[in-house]
C-alpha cells in the first residue's frame, strides 16, 4: 500500500472520533500513526485500532457512565438481536428439512402437527369391486 | 469526570485493565508522550500498543486522576504519573505479586 494510500486510511479512521477527541488528540495522533508505520507498524492495523478507539469513545462520554451503560446495554441487545435472527435462518431450512424427510412416514397420523401449508398423503377410499384404492389426497395440518 | 482527589479506590486498576498498569508502569520511570509510551511498553513487557488502545487508556487513566498531562511539546502531549497513580499501581504491584506467589506455591505442591 503506497504512502498516500496508508495516510488516507488513518486520516479516515481519525476522522471517526468525536471532534472533542480530534481537536485534543489529532495532531498527536496522526503523527503517531506516521512513526509508527515508518517503524513498519501495518498501516491497516493503526487505522483498525484508531476505528476501534472511536467507537469506545463514542460509547464513553464524558457527561457520565450512565449514559455510556445504557448505550452499550443497547448495543448489546441489537448484536443479540442480529445473533438471533441470524441463528433462526440458518436453522429454518435445516427445519424445513427435517419436516419434508418426516412426512415420508407413512405409518403417521394424518392429524398430526404440521407447520406450514398442505401436504399430499395417502388415504384408502374402499370402492366396489375393488379391494382398495388408494389415492393422495391434500390434508391440512393442525397448527403446532 | 475526573477524579483528582486521591479517592479513586485501592484497587482501582484491577478494572482499568492491563494496559493502564502498562501505562503506569512506563510512566513511573519518567514523563512521556504517546510514542515513547508505545515503544517503552513493547521494550518492557512485549506488548505492542495499538494507538487507539494507547489513546483510550490514556484518557481513563487522566480521568480517574492517576496521570496528568505536561505543556504539549509541539504536537505530542507528555503525560506524567500522579501520587494517586503511583499508589494505585504499588496496590496494584503488591497483588500481583500475592497471585504470583500463590500460583508458584500451587504449581510447587502441586508437582507440576
Amino acid at each position: 500500500m503506497d504512502n498516500s494510500r496508508t495516510a488516507r486510511l488513518v486520516r479516515a479512521a481519525l476522522r471517526c472520533y468525536p471532534a472533542r477527541w480530534r481537536r485534543r488528540h489529532g495532531d498527536e495522533a496522526a503523527e503517531l500513526a506516521a512513526l509508527l508505520i515508518r517503524d513498519g507498524t501495518p498501516a491497516g492495523s493503526i487505522a483498525w485500532s484508531y476505528l476501534a478507539g472511536a467507537t469506545r469513545e463514542w460509547l464513553a462520554p464524558r457527561s457520565g457512565r450512565r449514559l455510556s451503560a445504557v448505550a452499550c446495554a443497547l448495543l448489546a441487545a441489537a448484536c443479540l438481536a442480529g445473533v438471533s435472527a441470524g441463528l433462526l435462518a440458518s436453522t429454518a431450512p435445516a427445519r424445513a428439512a427435517s419436516t419434508d424427510h418426516a412426512s415420508t412416514d407413512h405409518a403417521r397420523p394424518p392429524a398430526r402437527c404440521r407447520p406450514g401449508s398442505s401436504e399430499s398423503v395417502p388415504v384408502v377410499i374402499p370402492v366396489k369391486d375393488h379391494p382398495r384404492v388408494i389415492t393422495q389426497m391434500a390434508v391440512h395440518g393442525r397448527p403446532c | 469526570m475526573g477524579r483528582r482527589d486521591g479517592s479513586t479506590g485501592q484497587h482501582v486498576l484491577r478494572r482499568a485493565g492491563e494496559t493502564s498498569a502498562l501505562i503506569l508502569i512506563s510512566l513511573a520511570g519518567g514523563p512521556k508522550h504517546g510514542y515513547a509510551l508505545i515503544l517503552d511498553i513493547k521494550e518492557l513487557a512485549g506488548v505492542e500498543l495499538g494507538p487507539g488502545t494507547l489513546y483510550g487508556a490514556l484518557d481513563r487513566l487522566e480521568r480517574l486522576g492517576l496521570i496528568e498531562p505536561l505543556p504539549a511539546d509541539d504536537r505530542r502531549h507528555p503525560y506524567r504519573i500522579t501520587a494517586p497513580g503511583a499508589a494505585a499501581l504499588r496496590v496494584h504491584l503488591d497483588s500481583m505479586e500475592r497471585v504470583s506467589a500463590a500460583g508458584r506455591l500451587r504449581l510447587q505442591l502441586g508437582g507440576i
